[in-house]
């Protein structure tokens, strides 16, 4: 045997063990599964926004109404058989609103999760993996973004640049990110101390290729955590703009500009802000559940017992 | 010690970028409106000689750094500028609103404080107790409930429906019930679950081993020695709420129709009146990035071990 192919009898060696760390950390995924699943808040919290997902995508099966057809001779009327949530200030049937309601809720959080999560976890990964003066810089910027209340800066950004779904999402997503950037680059800093790393180096690969094979897929499981946990402030945090008369505006069936409406006729007509409201703090509780049963999960230290 | 003094130049550098940083975007956000922010600002009726006067007042016309140094040097010297809407001057609109504002954060605060550190005691004290997961769950509630929501549902129960309490307006004590419960209950969450955590660990010290080994009272040992110790790190957690404090205030202050600074910049922000929301972002902003430093300052004070070490 020659000296050069020696070596690369060894890198194949060096290649397969990194592989198998690799998959040692998918193991530690279906771990976290098996522990995810033993967790009955998390299981509950499952199964309630599998609810609201399948609402949010049948919407337009669920009732026989239009979300946007008004009925003036039905104004304000309690909830019955025909409207089994009420109706509302223009006769429209409050539950049907509020399943569609659910689509949009869901349609927005998704957006703004992706949108502040691509961004904020690629400038944490560069922030964590370059350090240096990028570091520095990303830093004092998301220091600068910080010093403003989201909801704050959301809104005077979302109601300067107008309505519209769109501009909610860059508007809660401007500041959004940073999170995800804190958390990713905290991450990223434990992941390049770690052997695979070293040994990937010394084996020639390219930076581009250790964050590309190494790092990002060891980075997910923080990710997708964080954006678990996301999910309910942007539910919040966007049904909130629609209450302040910035984000998705009437009549779009937005539970925030639901809860709106119906406040001028609490005493009337409670069922109208009632069933928003409700409808709003069960998704969101949803999604607290399935994000704490995850945490716990991922980290049993911090379990109780 | 050098060690000690390099942390703190650095902060302090960290500090004036953060607060550059925060007029800038304070001043951008002038610049988001798609159009001329004069014509926006005036309304389609305005009148030529008008919109050239605030054009020529606001430096408009002039490269955007010209307008940004004038802004910024209006600011230092004390002038936020002239509120369109109302056609005075910035600072007296603030400085009639600042105060009512306050009484909300600041009572919300007390609120959350003081239900956070005490439930989270109470449950850090009986683990797996009834206390400890009612800590838990009330938590996860409060998390799970928007601040407008929760806003409305007291003011229909407690206003509406019970009347036992005012339901807009600033009439007095009683009217300050209800705000400030909604901003405290809700940000007690995060005060609670940190709480627990930070008395378990602290319970578990050696020094409390000993402490309890030389015989004193289980009273002593929880208050004079676990609580002092867990209760530091609370305080970062307390800069940390602020922006939340602050936030959660302006949209109380919308529902409880409270006439504070929120209501204004919510207002401002829908009438476009762009100065009164550039002002506010601003104070804010700062009242943010000082409370950080604050916080730093007094964490390294009570806590010596920390600046030394690292």
């Amino acid at each position: 045997m020659t000296d050069n192919q020696n070596n690369e009898l060894s890198h194949e060696q060096i290649r397969q063990d990194i592989a198998n760390l690799r998959r040692k950390k998918s193991s530690q995924m279906s771990l976290v599964w098996s522990r995810f699943r033993k967790n009955k808040l998390a299981l509950a919290g499952f199964v309630i926004v599998s609810i609201v997902v399948f609402i949010a995508v049948f919407a337009d099966f669920l009732t026989s109404y239009d979300p946007l057809e008004t009925d003036p001779f039905n104004r304000l009327k309690a909830p019955s058989a025909e409207h089994w949530l009420g109706t509302d200030e223009l006769g429209r049937d409050v539950l049907t609103r509020l399943f569609h309601g659910s689509r949009i809720a869901l349609e927005i959080g998704v957006l703004i999760i992706l949108f502040e999560g691509v961004i904020g976890i690629f400038l944490g990964v560069i922030s964590g993996y370059f350090g240096g003066w990028i570091d520095a810089i990303i830093m004092r910027i998301v220091d600068i973004l910080r010093s403003f209340p989201v909801i704050i800066l959301a809104m005077a950004i979302a109601g300067i640049m107008g309505q519209g779904v769109w501009n909610v999402v860059i508007a809660l997503g401007i500041v959004g990110w940073t999170t995800y950037t804190r958390m990713v680059r905290s991450k990223i800093l434990t992941i390049k101390e770690a052997d695979y790393v070293e040994a990937a180096y010394s084996i020639g690969e390219s930076t581009a290729s250790v964050i590309a094979r190494y790092v990002l897929p060891n980075a997910l499981p923080t990710a997708i955590i964080m954006i678990c946990i996301m999910m309910p402030t942007a539910l919040i945090a966007s049904a909130t703009l629609s209450f302040l008369g910035v984000g998705v505006q009437p009549p779009t069936p937005a539970w925030g500009a639901m809860i709106a409406a119906g406040r001028g006729y609490l005493l009337k007509a409670p069922w109208i802000s009632t069933s928003a409201g409700l409808a709003i703090m069960i998704t969101v509780l949803g999604f607290n559940f399935i994000g704490d049963g995850l945490r716990d999960a991922l980290d049993p230290t911090t379990k109780r017992n | 010690m050098s060690k000690k003094k390099n942390y703190w130049v650095n902060r302090i550098i960290r500090t004036i970028i953060t607060a550059f940083g925060v007029t800038l975007i304070a001043f951008l956000i002038l610049h988001l409106t798609k159009g001329d922010p004069v014509r926006i600002m005036l309304g389609p009726y305005a009148s030529e000689e008008n919109i050239a006067a605030l054009r020529a007042k606001y430096k408009l016309d002039e490269p955007l750094y010209i307008q940004y140094l004038t802004w910024v040097g209006n600011v230092l010297k004390g002038d936020l500028g002239t509120s369109i809407r109302y056609n005075r001057s910035v600072n007296e609109l603030i400085a009639e609103r600042i105060g009512p504002t306050l009484i909300l954060t600041g009572g919300g605060l007390v609120i959350a404080l003081g239900f956070g550190v005490l439930l989270g005691i109470s449950a850090a004290l009986r683990r797996n107790s009834f206390m400890d997961y009612f800590s838990t769950f009330q938590a996860m509630f409060w998390l799970s409930i928007p601040t407008f929501w929760l806003g409305i549902l007291l003011l229909y129960i407690f206003g509406l429906q019970l009347r036992w309490l005012p339901i807009a307006g600033m009439t007095g004590f009683a009217s300050v019930i209800l705000p400030i419960l909604t901003i405290g209950l809700q940000q007690e969450a995060w005060f609670a679950r940190p709480m627990r955590a930070e008395m378990l660990e602290v319970l578990s010290q050696d020094y409390i081993k000993t402490a309890k080994a030389k015989g004193l009272k289980y009273s002593v040992v929880v208050w004079k020695h676990a609580f002092r110790n867990a209760l530091i790190p609370i305080i970062t957690m307390l800069a940390l709420r602020l922006p939340w404090i602050i936030g959660g205030s302006v949209v109380v202050e919308v529902v409880f129709s409270w006439g504070g600074m929120g209501s204004l910049l919510v207002n401002s922000v829908l009438s476009r009146d762009f100065p009164v929301v550039q002002a506010i972002l601003l104070i804010i902003a700062a009242a943010v990035v000082i409370a950080n430093l604050l916080a730093d300052i007094i964490y390294s004070v009570v806590d010596p071990r920390i600046r030394t070490a690292g």
